[in-house]
């Protein structure tokens, strides 16, 4: 059933996503699932009923006209546009996260390129020498981290300046990847987050502990800041890959439903969803009530992962795929 | 073996789905099922076919669809004629006669091939 699934899938990537071809999917589908669903109980094997059923499905030239494609498939040429094989597809993801990784530790560098004056400061050496010397050090490898990553990166312009599309199977994967990479994505943000708010934390401390400046309290705050920072980057450059793939295939046609955010969550229960439709901007708006009356901002954060957190839950239990 | 040209037999597809519907309600495979069996599977007609027969019929006011479960309880599209409908079947019906009649004139009916006749 799967096949028969992925065939009628891929027939219909390219064509427009309106009332009526949804509609033919659907009673195709069904006809389909009718079709296979008795030719298994008559004791034909998988192979056998799937063959039958794709081979007598017939050609979707025939319905042109009564879906209202005719003109559009002669318009656009849709089919004309370069497939991106699964191959390529991968090679980008994994590209994007190597060279993400690099630009991230590029700014990390950049970020953290005082930190030898600070050092040296802090531990009385008599002159700036050391610290020059790295901070220059970090900022050439630094640069040289971004030449490189941005050459060998540019060789996937085309995805951006030519008219590409990718099959089904090649979207399906793509689609699940993002999928399964949600959660450390979230993660990677979330530390991120967290990194940055805090990085005043050392310095805080060591003062009230020493009772004067310390350097270390400095130090921690770059070397916080720029690891927060290096994980947004990772993490977007992964993320983003998924992204500009699965925003490949044109808005307005069938395979653009496997693109988040294109498609609306849907519930089931009609009062739960006009509730969600409002949810997150009264979050924000309550986020901001309570953080401007009381400006505890230290506390207020905690709305967003309960937030989420009760989001989640509501899309499970309510939640239509 | 002969097969049936799909150009000279379109014509007839919203016949006989017209006289599969004039027995009552019904929905896409069991149709397909029933040409199937009827034409003593001779001939087997496309989902692509079958839709955009419904779809042309609908529109024409021939059929009309609904929604309703099925024996194992999923939803599905059902069609039911029209009275527009079976006005149109018998019109095919008769057409289809007349068709008949003109082009079985023209077909032999001996197994002699064709240009071995002569006039005496």
């Amino acid at each position: 059933m799967e096949t028969i699934k992925n065939y009628l899938e891929t027939m219909f990537s390219t064509l427009p996503n309106t009332y009526e071809v949804q509609k033919a999917k659907k009673e195709l589908a069904q006809m389909m699932e009718d079709k296979y669903t008795e030719l298994i109980n008559d004791g034909k094997t998988d192979n056998e009923a799937v063959g039958i059923v794709i081979s007598e499905f017939g050609n979707l030239d025939e319905l042109a006209e009564d879906l209202g494609i005719k003109d559009l498939v002669v318009k656009e040429p849709v089919l004309n546009s370069r497939k991106v094989t699964m191959d390529e597809a991968k090679n980008f993801i994994a590209n994007r996260i190597r060279y993400g990784l690099y630009i991230g530790l590029g700014v990390f560098l950049c970020i953290n390129c005082f930190v030898c004056f600070i050092l040296g400061d802090a531990l009385h050496f008599k002159t700036d020498a050391l610290g020059i010397a790295f901070m220059f050090l970090s900022l050439a490898v630094a640069v040289g981290l971004f030449v490189f990553s941005g050459i060998t990166l540019s060789k996937w312009d085309f995805l951006k300046n030519t008219d590409c599309s990718l099959d089904f199977a090649t979207t399906n994967y793509v689609s699940d990847q993002k999928e399964n990479y949600r959660g450390i994505h979230a993660l990677f943000i979330t530390v991120g987050v967290i990194l940055c708010i805090t990085s005043v934390v050392p310095a805080a401390i060591f003062d009230e502990l020493t009772h004067r400046d310390t350097a270390f309290g400095g130090i921690m705050l770059f070397v916080m800041v720029g690891a927060g920072v290096l994980l947004f980057i990772c993490t977007s450059y992964r993320n983003g890959a998924y992204d500009i793939l699965l925003n490949l295939n044109r808005r307005g046609t069938m395979g653009a439903n496997f693109v988040n955010g294109q498609q609306e969550d849907r519930y089931s229960n009609e009062t739960v969803a006009t509730i969600m439709a409002f949810y997150w901007p009264t979050i924000t708006c309550l986020y901001l009530i309570w953080s401007f009356l009381t400006f505890s901002w230290w506390k207020t954060w905690i709305i967003w992962p309960v937030a989420a957190i009760i989001s989640g839950v509501i899309k499970k239990v309510w939640g239509e795929k | 073996m002969t097969n049936i040209s799909s150009d000279v037999i379109r014509g007839y597809n919203d016949t006989m789905i017209l006289y599969l519907l004039l027995n009552g309600p019904s929905y896409g495979y069991e149709i397909s099922k029933q040409i199937k069996a009827l034409s003593g599977e001779k001939y087997i007609i496309k989902e692509t076919t079958l839709y955009s027969a419904f779809t042309r019929m609908e529109k024409n006011g021939y059929i009309e669809s609904f929604q309703d479960a099925s024996e194992i309880g999923k939803k599905r599209t059902y069609y039911r004629i029209t009275d527009t409908g079976r006005t149109y079947y018998r019109e095919k019906c008769d057409e289809w006669q007349l068709t008949k009649e003109v082009v079985e004139v023209f077909i032999h009916k001996k197994p002699d091939l064709p240009g071995t006749m002569t006039d005496a």
